[in-house]
């Protein structure tokens, strides 16, 4: 009983740092600029 | 350029490639059965091309040639005075890596004012014969042009990480024993270096020297092919130029065989050896010609930033 409770106790504090980490997290903007980009080739005739 | 309407066309092979390559050739050409009365016989079969490639040059057809061994490129390389003399028109390497790479190559140095060296990647497999081929190409001896003569080191070395296009993304890539170095520094001498690799998986690179453990898959998932050109603008500054694609390796090598095919079929290419980096032919069209056939080529504009 007191392992059931402890792993839920750890469970609820992962769930709560994560959520946090979640809202509160700095991810910034995808990239915008750069990367593969489609390229064209003309024919020339 | 205009192509000849009703060219009979024959594609030698039961592969992906060849049978992509049917499909793709039979609303443009005549596609015939055997090679009997085929202007252009395309081979697209597993196994070595020259012997092939010798016969049907010596009765006057055009060959386009998909094969990418060493051994097999070097030896339709040799059949220049045989295809002059008969006046047929011998495309080696019409694949990706040989092919595609060799179009991408030539477009990127044209953009350079002096090109110093240039460097292949690939990743994937199109059917059985080709999975076999690049699990061939990890084990023996990986061809490479550096200043002035070749080095030849083991395959399987020289682990790399490469950039392709997504949803290919980062693989380690290693010396293989390619064909590429080979056709790019008959068509780019001045260039001091080139190099060809290979993308593989620690299984891969572990059992390259062993037998395939296990048959390989009917058709290769989404593969992929780098081509980098580095060297200098008209104002002496650095430059590095990549482009590559993310595409079905066996629908890339058909879009590309079927380029040449159209050229060949068109009258103008000259008779001999034809490589596809060679410096006079139409690139811009034949790039343009692969792109209709579903490749969708990219340009590697910087490291992703915000702002």
């Amino acid at each position: 009983m007191r392992l059931l409770r402890r792993a839920l106790v750890a469970l609820s504090l992962a769930g709560v740092v994560a959520g946090a980490l979640r809202l509160r997290g700095r991810g910034g903007t995808p990239p915008q600029h750069g990367g593969w980009q489609p390229v064209e080739f003309p024919p020339e005739q | 350029m205009t192509t000849t309407a009703g060219s009979a066309v024959s594609v030698v092979g039961g592969g992906v490639v060849a049978e992509r390559l049917r499909r793709v050739t039979a609303n443009r050409h005549q596609l015939v059965g055997g090679d009997v009365g085929a202007g252009v016989v395309v081979l697209a079969m597993a196994g070595p091309h020259a012997a092939t490639a010798a016969d049907l040059v010596r009765a006057g057809a055009h060959v386009v040639s998909t094969s990418g061994s060493v051994e097999d490129v070097r030896d339709l390389l040799d059949l220049d005075d045989t295809a002059r003399g008969t006046g047929a028109t011998l495309v080696v390497g019409a694949a990706v890596s040989p092919g595609l790479s060799g179009l991408l190559a030539r477009e990127l140095v044209g953009r350079l004012a002096g090109c110093d060296e240039l460097h292949i990647s690939r990743h994937g497999t199109a059917g059985p014969a080709c999975a076999r081929e690049h699990h061939h190409a990890l084990r023996g001896w990986a061809m490479g042009w550096r200043d002035g003569g070749w080095v030849e080191r083991p395959a399987g070395s020289g682990r790399e990480l490469c950039w392709f296009p997504e949803p290919v993304g980062a693989r380690d890539c290693y010396r293989g024993e390619l064909s590429d170095p080979m056709l790019l520094h008959r068509s780019f001498p001045q260039v001091e270096r080139i190099t060809a690799r290979v993308s593989a998986t620690r299984r891969d690179w572990f059992t390259a020297r062993l037998p395939m453990l296990s048959p390989p898959h009917r058709e290769g998932g989404i593969g992929a092919l780098r081509v980098e050109a580095r060297g200098w603008d008209s104002d002496g500054a650095r430059v590095t130029h990549i482009v590559g694609i993310a595409e079905l390796i066996g629908t890339a090598a058909a879009a590309v065989a079927a380029a040449f095919v159209d050229h060949v079929t068109s009258g103008t290419a000259p008779a001999g050896v034809v490589t596809t980096s060679d410096a006079d032919l139409p690139t811009a069209f034949l790039l343009s010609a692969v792109a209709r056939g579903g490749v969708r080529m990219q340009s590697f504009t910087g490291i992703p930033h915000t702002g």
